[in-house]
Formats: C-alpha cells, sequence, structure tokens
C-alpha cells in the first residue's frame, strides 16, 4: 500500500513483513534482511491500536466498534476516508464519530477533531467510556439478555439450526489491542482524554471574516482546514519525515458535518450551487494528504440536505468507505413490526478496493442497529426475523399459524414439510444452510421462464441474493 | 409522521410545551405560510417573555415598527428594543442610529452586551433575511448567536438567548428550510382546521429523540396565548364499520383446528431430529425385530462374492 510505503524507508521492512504474514507457507526469513535499513529495532513494527489485513496486506485500524469493523473487512485501512452519511436527526452518527475518537483515545493515537458546530474539546469532553474489563463485560451481557423478548427464550423446536448460527456479534474474547467496546452512557475519564495528544480545528475561531469566494475554488474553511491537517501531518512526522526520531504512531482526523452551511458551503442549501466543486476539491485533496501519511479519517455529512444529488455521487465516489445511516425516527417503518426491536438501518453503500479488482462486499443487504441503554449493536435484520420462528414464514402462512389450535402448528407434518420446502427457496441467508445438491439448470429462453424466486443457483454458485428486503421503496 | 402525537391536550404536562417553548433556548423556527399566519404568535411569544422580565430585541424587516408595535400595551412596548431595517434597508440615510453591518451586524452586537440575563432574539423574518443574504452566512450567524450560551468557562457569563425567527415556508425550497431546521433547536410548523390554528412542535434536544406534540391554540386579540383543546375530532376507526372483520377461516376447505386430543398427541411427539434419552435407549438396544426379518439370498453363478477382487472369477 502506498501510504506504508512511503512512510520512509523504515517501513519497508513492516510493510514486506506483513505482506509475508498473509502467505501460507509458515517459513519465516532468517537473518537481517539484505534491503533492510539499520534499524536495529524489531523488524516487525507494529503501531498500537494497528493490525494488518488478512486480506490484501492494509494496516487496518478499528473504526471503534467491532461489528462495524466486522462489515468493513476486518477494519479501516490507513489512509482511508470513512464517510457517514447522517441520519435525519443527527443523532446516532455523532456516536460512530465519537467511538472512532474514543479508540484513537485508548490505543494512544493522535486525534485531529476539526467541527464548526461544537468546540472539539466539548466533543472530547463527551466521548464514551472503554469497556475495558470482564466485569463490565459481563454487565452489559446481562443487559443484552433483559431486552431479549420471551419469545425467543423458547427453543426452536423445528428450526432448531437457526440456534446454532453465529450472532453477527461476538461479544467475546476481543483482543485488547484492536477494537473496544463502548458504554454509550458513562463519559470517558478525564485523564485519558489529558494523557492523549490531540488537536483542535474550531471554523468559528479560525476563519473570522467573511472572504470573498471566487468560483470554483475552495471554501475559505475548507482551505483553512487543509492547511491545518497539513501542518499537523508534517509538524508530528506521520508522513515519514522524521523517520528515526520516534515511535510511529497513527493520526485520526475527524469532520463533523462537512458539508453543512456552517462550514460555509452552500451545497445544502441550494440546488443550483454557484460553488458546487469546493466540496469535492476539499476530499480530493483531503485523500492526497491521507495516501501519504500514517492516518485515517472519519467524516460525517449530512447528506440528506444536498439538494443536488450529483453531488451526492461524486462525495460517494471520492470517498472510500461510504456508511449511510437512516432512522426510523419520524417515517413510517417506525411502526413496521419487522423494525421493532431496531432504531434504524445501516447502509453499507461502499467499501473500497485497495490493491484488488474486488472488494469484499458483503452479501447481506439488511443490517440495522439499535442503540440500548449502554451499546451500539448492529445485527442483521434477519436475525430478529428469525429469533421468533413464526415470522420467518410468509404472512398468509403466519396468519394460519397464529390460530390458537392450529393444525398448522410447530411439531406438525404440513408445518415441517412446508418448511423444509419454504427454507428451500428462501433468500441468501437461509440458503446457506440449507444446501440443494442440485442447482437450477434453466432452459430454453433465459430470464423470462425464470421461476419465481429468487434466482439462487447458477454453475454452482449464488448469483443473486436479495435480502429479505428486496422489495423497493 | 408515526410520531406521538399528543393532539388531545388533556393534561397539564402536555400543555406546557408551548408555553415552555423559550425556555429551552436556541433557535425556534416559526414555520408558517399563507393560510396560517405566524407573525400573531411571534407577538405572542414576545409579550410572554417580556412579561417574564427577560430583553427582547426585535430586528423588524418586514413591516414597519408602527404596525409591529400595535396591539401591545404600553409597558410591553417599553420593553421591546426594536431595531428598524424596514424603513432603510440599504441604510440610504445614512443616520447616526442606523446599525452598522445590517441585520447581521445588529445580531453580534446583540450578542457582544455585557450584562447578564436571558435575551430573546426575535427575527421577523427568516425569509427577508434568507433573500437578502446568503443562506451560510445566516445559518452561520444564527448557530454563533444560538449557541455562545454553551461555552463553558472563562466568558462573561451571558445569559441564555433563544431566537425566534419566523420563515414563510412558501417562500423558499426545501435547501434552506432544510438547512435551517437542522440547526433549530425548536420547530413550531402552523396548521389547522377549520378556524382552529394548530402548532406542531419539533423539539430536538441535542441528543435526544426528538419529540414532538400538536398544540391547538388561538391568540386572543391582546396577544395572549390561548391553550386549547383540538377541535371535535370522532377517532376514525382503523378500518371501515360499514364492512364487518372477516373471519377468514369460516370456509376453509381443510381443517385448522386441532382438538384436545390432537394437541396432546402433536406436543408428545418426537421430532426426527430430536435427540431424546429415549431414542438414544432405543438405538442402543437390540431390537426385538431383527430376529424376524432375513434377508434370503442365493448368489447366482456369475454372481461375485468377493467384491474387492475383480478378477475372481477368471480362470487362469
Amino acid at each position: 500500500m502506498a501510504a506504508v510505503a512511503s512512510c520512509g524507508s523504515a517501513s519497508t521492512g513492516s510493510a514486506v513483513a506483513t505482506a509475508s504474514k498473509s502467505n501460507v507457507t509458515s517459513f519465516q526469513r532468517r537473518g537481517p534482511r539484505a534491503s533492510g535499513t539499520n534499524d536495529s529495532g524489531p523488524r516487525l513494527v507494529s503501531i498500537a491500536g494497528t493490525r494488518p489485513s488478512v486480506r490484501n496486506g492494509q494496516l487496518l485500524v478499528s473504526t471503534g466498534l467491532p461489528a462495524l469493523d466486522q462489515l468493513l473487512g476486518g477494519g479501516l485501512a490507513i489512509g482511508t476516508v470513512l464517510l457517514i452519511e447522517e441520519d435525519k436527526y443527527n443523532i446516532y452518527s455523532p456516536l460512530l464519530f465519537k467511538c472512532f475518537l474514543a479508540e484513537g483515545i485508548v490505543n494512544g493515537h493522535t486525534l485531529l477533531v476539526a467541527s464548526a458546530k461544537e468546540d472539539p474539546a466539548n466533543i472530547l469532553q463527551e466521548l464514551p467510556a472503554p469497556l475495558l474489563d470482564d466485569n463490565s463485560k459481563k454487565e452489559f451481557d446481562e443487559d443484552v439478555y433483559n431486552h431479549k423478548t420471551p419469545e425467543s427464550n423458547i427453543k426452536m423446536k423445528i428450526a432448531w439450526r437457526y440456534q446454532l448460527l453465529p450472532k453477527m456479534e461476538q461479544i467475546g474474547p476481543v483482543s485488547s489491542r484492536f477494537g473496544h467496546y463502548y458504554d454509550a452512557s458513562k463519559r470517558i475519564p478525564q485523564e485519558l482524554i489529558e494523557a492523549s495528544n490531540w488537536h483542535g480545528f474550531f471554523l468559528p475561531e479560525k476563519v473570522s471574516s467573511t472572504l470573498k469566494v471566487e468560483p470554483c475554488s475552495l471554501t475559505p474553511g475548507y482551505i483553512k482546514l487543509l492547511q491545518f491537517i497539513q501542518n499537523i501531518i508534517s509538524e508530528e512526522g506521520f508522513d515519514g519525515s522524521n523517520p528515526q526520531k520516534k515511535q510511529r504512531n497513527v493520526l485520526r482526523i475527524g469532520i463533523q458535518n462537512l458539508g453543512s452551511p456552517l462550514w460555509g458551503d452552500d451545497i445544502c442549501c441550494a440546488e443550483n450551487v454557484s460553488n458546487s466543486h469546493s466540496l469535492t476539491k476539499f476530499l480530493y485533496v483531503l485523500r492526497g494528504l491521507l495516501r501519504t501519511s500514517l492516518s485515517a479519517c472519519i467524516i460525517t455529512m449530512p447528506t440528506h440536505l444536498i439538494q443536488n444529488k450529483a453531488i451526492i455521487a461524486r462525495v460517494t465516489n471520492l470517498s472510500d468507505i461510504v456508511i449511510g445511516l437512516e432512522s426510523f425516527i419520524g417515517s413510517e417503518r417506525e411502526t413496521n413490526t419487522l423494525y421493532k426491536d431496531y432504531h434504524g438501518l445501516i447502509h453499507i453503500r461502499q467499501i473500497p478496493r485497495l490493491n484488488n479488482l474486488i472488494c469484499d462486499e458483503s452479501d447481506v443487504k439488511d443490517l440495522a442497529f439499535k442503540l440500548k441503554r449502554k451499546l451500539f449493536t448492529i445485527e442483521w435484520v434477519q436475525d430478529n426475523y428469525l429469533r421468533q420462528e413464526r415470522n420467518i414464514y410468509p404472512p398468509g402462512f403466519s396468519y394460519l399459524l397464529k390460530q390458537k389450535d392450529s393444525a398448522w402448528g410447530e411439531g406438525s407434518l404440513q408445518h415441517s414439510t412446508f418448511l423444509m420446502s419454504f427454507l428451500a427457496k428462501a433468500t441468501a441467508f437461509a440458503s446457506r444452510l440449507v444446501r440443494h445438491s442440485e442447482p437450477l439448470k434453466q432452459t430454453g429462453s433465459g430470464r423470462i421462464h425464470q421461476a419465481a424466486g429468487p434466482r439462487l443457483w447458477h454453475d454452482g454458485r449464488r448469483q443473486e441474493a436479495p435480502g429479505l428486503l428486496g422489495i423497493p421503496l | 409522521v408515526t410520531l406521538s402525537e399528543g393532539a388531545r391536550a388533556g393534561t397539564g404536562r402536555e400543555l406546557g410545551m408551548l408555553d415552555s417553548l423559550l425556555s429551552l433556548g436556541g433557535l425556534v423556527l416559526l414555520r408558517d405560510s399563507v393560510e396560517w399566519e405566524g407573525r400573531s404568535l411571534l407577538k405572542a411569544l414576545i409579550k410572554k417573555s417580556a412579561l417574564c422580565g427577560e430583553q427582547v430585541h426585535i430586528l423588524g424587516c418586514e413591516v414597519s415598527e408602527e404596525e409591529f408595535r400595535e396591539g401591545f400595551d404600553s409597558d410591553i412596548n417599553n420593553r421591546l428594543v426594536y431595531h428598524d431595517f424596514f424603513r432603510d434597508p440599504l441604510n440610504w440615510s445614512k443616520t447616526e442610529e442606523a446599525l452598522p453591518g445590517g441585520p447581521l451586524g445588529a445580531l453580534r452586537a446583540i450578542c457582544k452586551r455585557t450584562d447578564p440575563g436571558p435575551v430573546t432574539i426575535a427575527l421577523d423574518s427568516l425569509s427577508w433575511l434568507l433573500l437578502h443574504l446568503p443562506c451560510t452566512t445566516l445559518c452561520q450567524a444564527l448557530h454563533a448567536v444560538s449557541h455562545q450560551d454553551s461555552c463553558p468557562g472563562d466568558s462573561s457569563p451571558v445569559g441564555k438567548v433563544s431566537v425566534l425567527g419566523l420563515l414563510h415556508e412558501e417562500l423558499h425550497g426545501p435547501g434552506p428550510v432544510g438547512a435551517l431546521s437542522s440547526l433549530a433547536q425548536t420547530e413550531v410548523t402552523l396548521g389547522g382546521t377549520k378556524g382552529q390554528a394548530s402548532a406542531h412542535i419539533l423539539c430536538r434536544r441535542p441528543r435526544q429523540r426528538p419529540t414532538d406534540q400538536t398544540q391547538w391554540f388561538s391568540i386572543l386579540p391582546d396577544f395572549s396565548l390561548d391553550l386549547q383543546e383540538g377541535p371535535s375530532v370522532e377517532s376514525q376507526p382503523c378500518s371501515d364499520p360499514h364492512i364487518p372483520p372477516v373471519d377468514p377461516t369460516t370456509h376453509l376447505t381443510f381443517n385448522l383446528h386441532l382438538s384436545k386430543k390432537e394437541r396432546e398427541a402433536r406436543d408428545s411427539l418426537i421430532l426426527p431430529f430430536q435427540f431424546s434419552s429415549e431414542k438414544q435407549q432405543a438405538l442402543l438396544r437390540p431390537r426385538p425385530g431383527q430376529a424376524t426379518s432375513h434377508i434370503f439370498y442365493e448368489p447366482d453363478a456369475y454372481d461375485d462374492l468377493d467384491q474387492e477382487d475383480p478378477d475372481d472369477d477368471l480362470d487362469i
């Protein structure tokens, strides 16, 4: 990865070492490398809180939510931008933002917080506290189980295999060096903040007057922010400019509410914007800065306010990972029984292809999140469906099941045979378990004659696997 | 919109929401339209905050000062500090009392005041300001004004600042309205039916879910606020009352009901994939039926007795 390789020659050793970690062989090189430097330190220099990706050898940092790390293929690669499209009332995206920063503090990374709305010092005061020891883990395990519906405690008799499914979130041994859980109801201890190294950028303090903006150039706020980031990167040596001096560290940049009118950018205010390229230029320059330094950036953007959809598309292309949050507040989905345990949906709109030809796109489309009292969890919506056994059936059938003395209830022959045939045709999630041995070969003219039901098998591999919610809305 | 609708103003707790609009501070956006005008509600809120002893500053841009002040008592009129931008918006007459910097300069000057105490600033109207100023500048100025009291510590303790802004929804596209409502702490949308005005109040507290409420009200001639219950609304039944609910189980060709005995039998059935101890014992016990079934097989001449050696029948 260019970012790691260009960080001075001292890092070539670690770059190759990380690449060799992903090799299949167990052969280890012995002795110093011929192209290595005179660095007498350990060859595999690992920065706290990072780990190499097993897929493409990139150096990853955790986003602060282990479930999100899992969905993104291990974490956020250094040198990339994570863009979060804010939910409508901006309740949940600040939590993701703060978890990212809190993860930086816990790992000892340097932080750079930029905001036009809140003073960065206030943002840091409100970071969630990490759950570091086992006692607190037990605490929030109980929290999890208390909220389960009573129906889910019934052992499943027919669909018993679903009980063996791994849950989305492995609340298990999380390596203490990568990925921590955070308690949203508690604040981070003050001494952790004071021990950390952070830089803040609060726009109203930096840009006091309204300058005349030439067309096709960056707004003054963006220019100042880019200069600030560049100064920090070069002063503190994140781009390898002081290779031998001190222990290498990662810079975590967090920019809040980018593109809102408070940054001086009017893409949220009008459809035909006079200076529509300001934000895209900013992202372009920012990505250039990130790629040449050991830093990772999180940006939250109120895309629901952006009037011109072309700008959203450009912004998505210019970012590496794009996650959209859609909360159910105020929408008609709030009363939908499918979503009754959740607070919103997470859409993973883009995952980057870093030194790859394909990206690690997850095939599960229906992810939902909920903010419990302490914890922010991400789950597949099907998990909720399947926890209530009755709800895996189509609506008409579940009506029959709901009858009190129904002959179609659990344990009956009709139930079992229907279940087997339904599950066999069901969507991606269920079909992973119920395997067919014969692929559906279509003869004759192709798509028109394909049977109703998802196209699951073609040449033995799944071609399309829509989620349960593949209904156009 | 399916937020919890408190359309019935029954309890006193719910009545308080319109009253407590100003106590939350920040930007309060009054969105009105041609059918339901908001200036009278704005004046009612101004009167209420003046009676509470707060300082009230008014930036009048849309109507003249005389028209704005009419209807107020003299003591309230004496408390109002009126900044007039209607008569001479571009400051052509260059008199001394004209404030430099236009409306935004006046806003900043109000913020720089040194005396503590809560302040209410009424902007009449935000639509006028949006049409004359760039939206981003206005948003930044409003944010600076309304969040002044949130900075802790070193600055002099200034009181809470509430900014009441009147916005005519129909004059603007979704962009500016969306930008301003994302800045606002409280949004009051005026509507109503059949001569009765209602205010849909959406309250966004910083890190909590927004709450909303619909409050029916009317403004008395002296601009005091009269909270009312809604018009007598017959609660619409979910289904059409003429069509009785249909029971779909009546004309089925198969039986949906289980008798008690059938249900017991069903519950005691062991499913094929359930491995219980009885099943384990049944498998481990020598089966009693084994002695009764035998397979009699007479091999042909051509049959391979030894399955493994295919050349067994070769005669070499």
